[in-house]
């Protein structure tokens, strides 16, 4: 075990006396650890985003057949109806409104809920980390601004900011485990209406959010709703929020798991380079393995050497890539919106790990035939091919 | 009990369909102590010879056994293990490994050894000693002189403090100079350390330092004589 220990210090010196080799080789891992991370990324904000889990309680009710905010228009009075169901908790109704209707890396949706409704409409485990709920209440044209959105447009406490020609004043920042709220700037709904009643929307709303007592009710509750509306003018369409998100951005979901083929595409590019590397390295060292076989390095001992170079070469290059994907998603503040739903890219430690460990695994994967080819070969054969 | 011991000691290669037995049914003693240089044509056996008392090859018939180990039964990871405390092996060329400085090199084989880092240290510095090159010792083989890569060759093969030294035309890329002051480094350590010395050598005239001269042709031990040692 310890000359397994012992001889991992010369493996480094080949790699880092071997320059140009080792940094082509590990940038061209980063490259595609960085491709790899980024998009595992953005899958598992998908995945987070659209999957319906176990303690999930709330539900959107929308205008049926109807998939962007600027076509979803229900009577408010819907609210109260909603609310005498049995199982429901509470009804915020909402009207949304957002700079950018198509799928895009900076959108803005605006939020408006009535004034005594906030504390309900944000998710629990929202706190408002900046400003408060009193000074959103006493001004008519104050947001509060998701975390998210608040570092990606630069905006804090006081300052005032424009987007789909509507000027706010930023009254609070929330932070929040729920990715949808992150990027979120609630405001007064009378003032959100009265901006989009331009478009000859006044007393309607977007959507209504309605928390459910239980889990186990969700569906049930969502039939309720739809079946309260369906012969009125305006019939719903029901859904646990995260279905309704997964459904909405349907494309978005698509298209990120066509990306997952790049990221597959990737790991297929570090698997190539290392194998490369390791077998032009090999090539080289015939005679160095010779001689140290001859100097009593045991086969074994030998390929273990080698696994380890390619082991180092995965790992430093998937550390780099991974870190640079995981600095570029925590900086950028990235989130996909398409018809004002927001899909937060992940920004947590959980896809970068699965990079490193990816490479790594890789890396020694790659090592693993050059190695055990090697480890038979014997030292007169080696001497005679150089 | 002489050190080294050989009986009938044969090596046969296939070669297609074809048989070559570079060494065959050789007797061999060699005492501790001795400085035995093996000559003869090419072709003739020294270097199959070399290889087999190195445990690097293995013969097809006969015994082998050195300071009391058969080494013809061992698997080949134990010919491993044997040869990393047993053999010193200096080759004509003298393999460096070309990214590892001179101490780094001499310090390999003890990496196969339990013992701490101070104690490597110390056996380095005194094998760089040995042969007088420890102002070398952090550099590349790239940059020192044949003659110098040389001594640190030999210090990697004496780290161990092995039972048998072991080389292969040691002076065969040297100039007259060089290979005089080589030769007498191997003879200072034979007579002051009491290493065993097995040299293959086409030159004549680096047999004065060697105390027997065992000449093969055909694989067969034709003549055994005194070297100018003796």
């Amino acid at each position: 075990m310890m000359r397994l220990l012992r001889v991992c210090p010369t493996v480094l010196r080949q790699i880092i006396r071997s320059p140009i080799r080792s940094a082509l080789t590990v940038i061209g891992i980063s490259v595609a650890m960085y491709l790899f991370v980024s998009v595992e990324a953005m899958r598992e904000g998908v995945h987070t985003a659209t999957q319906v889990q176990a303690g999930d309680t709330t539900l959107v009710v929308y205008r049926e057949n109807r998939f962007c905010p600027f076509s979803s228009r229900l009577p408010q009075f819907y609210g109260d109806r909603i609310e005498r169901l049995e199982g429901v908790n509470s009804v915020v109704p909402m009207q949304i409104h957002v700079s950018n209707c198509r799928a895009s890396l900076d959108v803005v949706t605006f939020r408006g809920v009535p004034r005594d409704e906030l504390g309900t409409a944000l998710a629990s485990g929202g706190k408002i980390t900046d400003g408060s709920v009193a000074a959103w209440e006493r001004r008519g044209d104050a947001a509060v601004v998701g975390e998210a959105l608040a570092a990606r447009r630069g905006v804090r406490v006081g300052d005032r900011f424009s987007a789909a020609g509507i000027t706010v004043f930023v009254a609070g920042i929330l932070e929040t485990d729920h990715p949808q709220d992150r990027n979120i700037a609630w405001v007064h709904l009378p003032f959100l209406q009265e901006a989009a009643r331009r478009g000859g929307t006044g007393g309607l709303v977007t959507q209504f959010n309605v928390a459910v007592d239980e889990p186990a009710h969700l569906e049930a509750v969502a039939s309720e709703i739809d079946a309260l509306f369906r012969h009125d003018e305006h019939p719903t369409a029901t859904r646990p929020e995260r279905a309704f998100v997964g459904r909405a951005a349907r494309d978005i979901v698509e298209l990120v798991d066509f990306a997952g083929l790049l990221a597959w595409g990737a790991l297929a590019a570090v698997f190539a380079l290392i194998a490369n590397a390791i077998v032009l390295a090999m090539r080289d060292r015939l005679r160095d393995h010779a001689v140290l076989q001859t100097l009593g390095f045991s086969g074994p001992l030998i390929a273990w050497m080698v696994l380890v170079e390619g082991a180092t070469l995965g790992l430093v290059g998937g550390l780099l890539g991974a870190i640079g994907a995981f600095a570029t998603v925590r900086v950028g503040h990235f989130s996909l919106t398409m018809e004002g739903l927001n899909i937060e890219i992940a920004s947590g430690w959980s896809a970068p790990l699965v990079g490193i460990a990816a490479a790594l695994a890789l890396g020694v994967l790659a090592a693993i035939v050059p190695a055990l080819r090697l480890a038979r070969r014997d030292i007169a054969s080696c001497f005679r091919a150089v | 009990m002489a050190l080294i011991e050989c009986r009938h000691l044969t090596r046969t290669y296939k070669r297609g369909a074809e048989a070559i037995t570079p060494l065959q049914d050789l007797d061999l003693d060699i005492e501790a102590g001795a400085f035995v240089a093996l000559m003869g044509p090419s072709g003739s056996g020294k270097t199959t010879l070399l290889n087999l008392l190195a445990g690097i090859d293995r013969p097809t018939a006969g015994t082998l056994s050195v300071a009391g180990s058969p080494v013809h039964t061992l698997a080949r990871g134990e010919l491993a293990r044997w040869r990393s405390t047993h053999v010193g092996y200096i080759f004509q060329l003298y393999n460096l490994i070309p990214v590892l400085t001179a101490y780094e090199n001499v310090e390999l084989p003890l990496l196969l050894q339990p013992m701490s880092r101070s104690e490597r240290h110390a056996r380095v510095a005194a094998a760089l000693e040995a042969v007088s090159i420890s102002d070398r010792h952090a550099h590349y083989p790239r940059q020192l002189s044949g003659g110098q890569e040389q001594r640190v060759a030999i210090a990697r093969a004496i780290v161990t403090e092995p039972s048998i030294l072991l080389a292969d035309e040691p002076t065969g890329d040297l100039d007259r100079a060089t290979a005089t002051s080589m030769m007498e480094l191997l003879a200072r350590l034979n007579a002051e350390q009491g290493r065993t010395i097995v040299m293959v050598t086409h030159d004549p005239r680096t047999t004065e330092w060697a105390d027997t001269v065992l000449h093969l042709e055909k694989g067969k031990l034709v003549e055994q004589a005194v070297g100018g040692a003796a």
